[in-house]
């Protein structure tokens, strides 16, 4: 079975290089293009494609980052029905702007990687958020660690499970952060890849459920570091 | 009435101020020439005529004596000045100008001559706000001043001066002058009345209005009785009414026009502070990427380069301290040195960096080890290269990882000082503890740890008093699952 993605990206020189770069790999189709937030939001209702590849910083639309109002005008879309599957958005963005990268995967992405990465791997990432899984890049984990771990002096004070990682899902963390690739972290401790798999996603709940407005202020704090 | 009529007109001339040197009396004329342009000669000949001829010269000095203030010419006209030398620029500024002293003939020259004359005399100091020193008893000695004289003037050429006629023109007269003297402080602050001096700003022009508008009526009712006088006052009150009704439309919109026209200006001015940036950086080195287009190595290089210094400016420009200067904290040494690898060998190398702490030797010592691992990722592995580096609660853990063949060793020859010396002899050097994980086929893995020196104990490589800490050379290396309750180490 092959992923239907729709590429929301408003350079078009990025649409067609990463068009290329996924052509090789059989099992995902390209099965649209949008270049804006209304165009996008227009494109992921009429397609309902498996996985949205979004750009975080879009034109049109009034909330910025442009992506995470694709993302919020898509919330109907973003969870399972009997009918249907629910699409699911992958963040991809040269933005360093820790604000930006939460801001969307707060909204409901289930991943973030940065342009740079390669087409290999960037299928393998398609096909992982296909799956329901969660995709950090090592940023992203870099973040996430900074966020909950020894640079938020509140962890201390806060007793919610959802505003602390696991020392488990740290490890993970960490090793996605030295640039491990999922079956690497999986040999590294010992466990599965689906055991990953697991940490990882119940880490990007945590970071798209956890209340305190903590971690909406570290990301805009980090700008001031 | 005659000397407020050049001083209402003329809201870019030089302010009316006394100079303080080339004074003869009180630089009341030396004042009034630099403010109208005339030759200070002339006012001076003038005041001396009118005050001959009947004494209004000479109340007209001392009401302008009490009511303007004393202050520099020069101070108004930094803006007109030539850009010159910095001392003469500043000169310009803050110098009592020393031409008029010398040559009282030329104070009307005064602000032209500053910057080319303006050595720094005896006399120099900060700039004081002249208009804040007017004050309103200066205002009302100089109104009753002024009446006196008028009264003298007319009795003079025969007038019988009513009593009740002079004190309407004093209250006017007052008025106008409180007004005007607050006609530069609203011009420099631009009609933004925000702030304590925008207050007391708006409440002196506000009593000014007042008055002028009470001594109109006074002028007008005269000694008519109370009924008429209510009647003309509501008259004035709905005409008033009127023309306010009228003119309230335009008022908005001018205020409006004003407001919009300020933003543009703003919103330009930061469009241009980005088009210059881009000029000299993007566009620079795009003009460069397309001359080296055949040499790959350089374009990376300059891309890199490039990407790096506009990611700087777009998200990491609040940490600049206040004198300007940027600390030297761990975060900020490691993509240093990344960056300093990165452009030495035109092979990108991604940094991601978890907490932060300030530097002492020891940092700066796994810094350079960090360096040097990844100089040798680089050098034999190439692209892509993964720093990792995390602030811990009781040290700084360092990775250094790449995609390369991998290498063993112990088949590095005994005389090759990279990795055995420089990471290992160094780390251990400073109580940290480096290794060096390989697998063929898979990458190399440099491993760096500097534990925070603990009390009472030597400079040992185990710390087995912390139990979370993995012992340097263990299998896994996931090091410190730091317990979430550790106290935060941020340096920052």
């Amino acid at each position: 079975m092959t992923i239907r993605l729709l590429l929301v990206d408003d350079h078009a020189m990025v649409r067609s290089g990463v068009r290329t770069e996924l052509a090789t790999d059989p099992q995902i189709e390209v099965v649209g293009e949008a270049a804006d937030v209304e165009t996008a939001i227009a494109q992921v209702h009429a397609l309902r494609p498996d996985v949205v590849l979004l750009d975080v910083h879009l034109p049109g639309g009034t909330v910025r980052p442009g992506g995470k109002e694709v993302l919020q005008r898509s919330a109907d879309l973003l969870v399972s029905t009997p009918e249907q599957p629910p699409v699911r958005f992958l963040a991809l963005s040269v933005s360093d702007a820790a604000e930006d990268v939460i801001a969307v995967i707060r909204s409901g992405a289930r991943g973030y990687v940065t342009k740079t990465i390669s087409g290999p791997d960037l299928a393998a990432a398609v096909r992982r958020v296909a799956d329901g899984d969660a995709v950090f890049s090592p940023r992203l984990a870099g973040f996430v660690l900074d966020a909950f771990g020894t640079g938020a002096g509140e962890v201390a004070t806060v007793d919610d499970e959802l505003d602390r990682l696991s020392a488990r899902e740290r490890e993970v963390m960490r090793l996605i952060a030295r640039g491990y690739a999922y079956k690497e972290v999986a040999r590294e401790l010992f466990i599965s890849v689906k055991t990953v798999e697991t940490h990882v996603s119940a880490v990007l709940r945590k970071l798209q459920l956890s209340n305190r407005n903590e971690l909406t202020r570290w990301a805009a704090d980090r700008r001031l570091l | 009435m005659v000397p407020m009529e050049p001083t209402i007109s003329i809201p870019v001339r030089p302010p009316l101020v006394r100079p303080e040197t080339g004074r003869v009396v009180a630089g009341v004329a030396a004042g009034v020439a630099v403010h109208l342009g005339l030759p200070v000669r002339a006012v001076r000949i003038l005041f001396v005529l009118t005050a001959l001829g009947g004494g209004a010269g000479l109340l007209l000095y001392i009401w302008l004596w009490a009511l303007v203030p004393s202050g520099e010419a020069a101070q108004a006209m930094p803006a007109t000045a030539p850009p010159g030398p910095p001392a003469a620029a500043a000169s310009a500024r803050t110098v009592v100008p020393t031409t008029p002293a010398g040559q009282p003939g030329r104070v009307g020259q005064v602000a032209t001559d500053v910057p080319g004359a303006g050595l720094p005399g005896p006399t120099a100091r900060p700039v004081s706000r002249r208009v804040a020193s007017t004050r309103i008893g200066d205002l009302v000695v100089g109104g009753l001043l002024l009446a006196g004289g008028l009264a003298v003037l007319g009795s003079q050429i025969g007038w019988q001066v009513p009593l009740g006629a002079a004190l309407p023109l004093i209250v006017v007269v007052g008025g106008a002058a409180l007004v005007y003297s607050q006609l530069d402080e609203v011009q420099d602050t631009r009609w933004a009345l925000s702030g304590a001096s925008g207050r007391s700003t708006a409440l002196r022009v506000a009593a000014g209005v007042v008055l002028v508008l009470a001594g109109v009526l006074l002028a007008v009712i005269g000694s008519t009785d109370v009924a008429y006088a209510g009647r003309v006052l509501a008259a004035v009150a709905a005409m008033l009414g009127g023309v306010l009704l009228v003119l309230t439309p335009w008022g908005i919109r001018f205020w409006r026009d004003l407001g919009a026209e300020r933003e543009a200006r703003a919103r330009e001015a930061v469009r241009a502070d980005i088009a210059a940036h881009l000029h000299d950086s993007v566009l620079q080195t795009l003009a460069l990427i397309q001359r080296n287009s055949d040499d790959s190595g350089q374009v990376i290089r300059l891309a890199r380069t490039q990407e790096r210094e506009l990611r700087s400016w777009l998200y990491g420009g609040g940490s600049t301290r206040a004198d300007g200067s940027r600390p030297a904290t761990l975060e900020r040494q490691v993509r240093a040195a990344a960056e300093d690898v990165e452009d030495l060998h035109g092979v990108p190398v991604d940094v991601v960096v978890v907490g932060d702490r300030s530097l002492d030797e020891r940092g700066e010592a796994l810094v350079a080890a960090l360096r040097e691992a990844m100089v040798n990722a680089v050098r034999h592995a190439g692209a892509p290269v993964m720093v990792y580096v995390e602030a811990l609660p009781d040290g700084v853990e360092a990775f250094v990882r790449d995609r390369g063949p991998g290498f063993d060793l112990a088949a590095v020859p005994g005389d090759r000082h990279g990795v055995r010396e420089s990471i290992i002899g160094r780390m251990d050097r400073y109580g940290g503890s480096a290794d060096v994980r390989a697998v063929p086929g898979e990458g190399t893995e440099v491993r760096l740890r500097l534990p925070d020196p603990v009390p009472e104990a030597t400079e040992d490589r185990d710390h087995p008093e912390v139990p979370d800490q993995a012992p340097p050379r263990e299998q896994t290396g996931v090091g410190a699952g730091a317990p979430a309750a550790a106290t935060p180490e941020e340096a920052t």
